[in-house]
């Protein structure tokens, strides 16, 4: 039986297109007790993170997903003929740190952050679906207000807002960065 | 701050216009993302307390890289220059005399501290996001895989009459170089060609426009196929689809609801 439902789910993980949620497996199994899921996804989680394969389970945007691991990438883009894969600009990646960390937050708020003006960044992250709008500040202009978006979550392989960088490990980078220079 | 004049002859003993500073080596303006970017870096190269930054040395330092530029850009520099203003009005304020001792204890600086340190921490989080998102590439999706352009994908932009006398005239520039010896006299009409088309597209689903094109055994013939792929789009009957600018155009037959005038192509 167990061998059964491992099989289903990830059957089920594999026909998903976003990452797969554990509400949403739920549902699809809703005869199933949720202790007897959880194990067997956890064994499933288990037999995939065998060296042996070159698919493993990781858990990202609050889902299950299929990924190849990180040593097989140049196998990978022989096979698709890509080069490179384009990384974020920074000027892009530090306006999406900036509303990540204190979003909801305007293009105003942005900028003064940054120094620097940011609606080109910003136009650029709604393309990529990095972030969107959730809404108009109740302030004079009533300005767009911006958060970040699923797929951010996926593109960082975070599970959860959570799981950004903690304002403790930062100022720990910082102290070291300082303790560096002097 | 009389220390922090004094300090000033050694540290910066730069001829005006300088193209390298005193550690040797070049940075140019356009590195650096933004203002408080250039900031941190300096206070960073003269291994400066945050907290305690000779407003004199920095401001020097900082505008001599503005300085570096021949021209100002305003629409990229005009943020620079603000911070530069922020800086010399900081100084002005340590400058002016105190009248209470009470309001020594706020720095004129702390406005500048602020910002800098929320932007550090910017910084940081951008590397850690950074290394994140490297192994995140390194591990691949089925998400990621191209999928097969089907008509009904929302994606996909439908490129407009500009965009594709665009490509048109990329075309013709391909063709004019391969094709310098065919001279032929073998008239084609468009009405001809039209239907040649649309016989192409029933039969195969889509076409490749670029491929289509390339592969008119003369250039008056390619020439034609391209007014007829206008011609088909201005009437509603064909979609065409660009994925991405000077990438190839895709041609769909449109599902006929209303029949435009004239052509019947069923």
């Amino acid at each position: 039986m167990n061998e059964q439902l491992k099989a289903i789910l990830e059957a089920l993980i594999f026909i998903s297109q976003e990452p797969l949620t554990l509400n949403k497996i739920k549902e699809v199994l809703e005869e199933v007790p949720e202790d007897e899921l959880q194990a067997a996804l956890e064994a499933l989680l288990a037999d995939y993170a065998a060296d042996s394969r070159g698919i493993q389970v990781i858990q990202s945007a609050g889902g299950y997903l299929f990924t190849t691991k990180p040593e097989h990438d140049q196998w990978i883009r022989r096979l698709l003929q890509i080069e490179k894969k384009t990384k974020l600009s920074s000027a892009a990646l530090e306006t999406l740190s900036i509303i990540a960390y204190h979003q909801p937050i305007t293009q105003a708020e942005i900028s003064a952050i940054r120094g620097v003006d940011s609606t080109y960044c910003l136009k650029t992250l709604l393309q990529k679906k990095l972030i969107k709008i959730v809404g108009r500040k109740k302030a004079p202009g009533n300005p767009l207000v911006y958060r970040t978006s699923e797929r951010f979550l996926q593109y960082f392989g975070l599970n959860s807002l959570e799981d950004l960088p903690r304002e403790e490990e930062i100022a720990k980078i910082l102290e070291e960065e300082k303790q560096a220079i002097s | 701050m009389e220390q922090e004049i004094q300090e000033l002859p050694e540290s910066q003993v730069l001829t005006p216009g300088s193209p390298v500073s005193n550690d040797g080596y070049q940075v140019r303006l356009e590195i650096f993302e933004g203002p408080l970017d250039l900031l941190l870096f300096l206070i960073r190269k003269k291994k400066i307390d945050i907290h305690d930054i000779p407003i004199a040395v920095i401001t020097r330092d900082y505008l001599e890289y503005l300085e570096r530029k021949e021209q100002i850009n305003l629409d990229r520099e005009a943020e620079f220059l603000l911070i530069a203003a922020l800086l010399i009005y900081i100084k002005s304020q340590m400058l002016l005399p105190r009248e209470q001792e009470a309001l020594q204890a706020d720095d004129p600086r702390q406005i500048l501290v602020d910002r800098l340190l929320e932007f550090q921490k910017v910084k940081v989080a951008c590397s850690l996001l950074r290394e994140k998102e490297e192994d995140q590439l390194l591990r691949w999706k089925r998400t990621f895989l191209p999928p097969v352009a089907r008509p009904e994908e929302a994606e996909l932009l439908e490129v407009s009459l500009y965009d594709l006398a665009e490509t048109f005239f990329l075309l013709m520039k391909k063709r004019e170089r391969e094709n310098l010896q065919v001279i032929r006299g073998k008239d084609v009409s468009v009405e001809e060609k039209m239907k040649e088309m649309v016989g192409y597209l029933k039969s195969r689903g889509s076409m490749d426009f670029l491929e289509y094109f390339s592969s008119q055994e003369t250039l008056e013939e390619a020439l034609v196929s391209f007014f007829c792929l206008l011609e088909l789009v201005k009437n509603h009957l064909v979609v065409a689809v660009q994925e991405q600018l000077f990438q190839t155009i895709r041609v769909w037959l449109r599902r006929p609801r209303t029949q435009p005038h004239g052509h019947s192509h069923e």
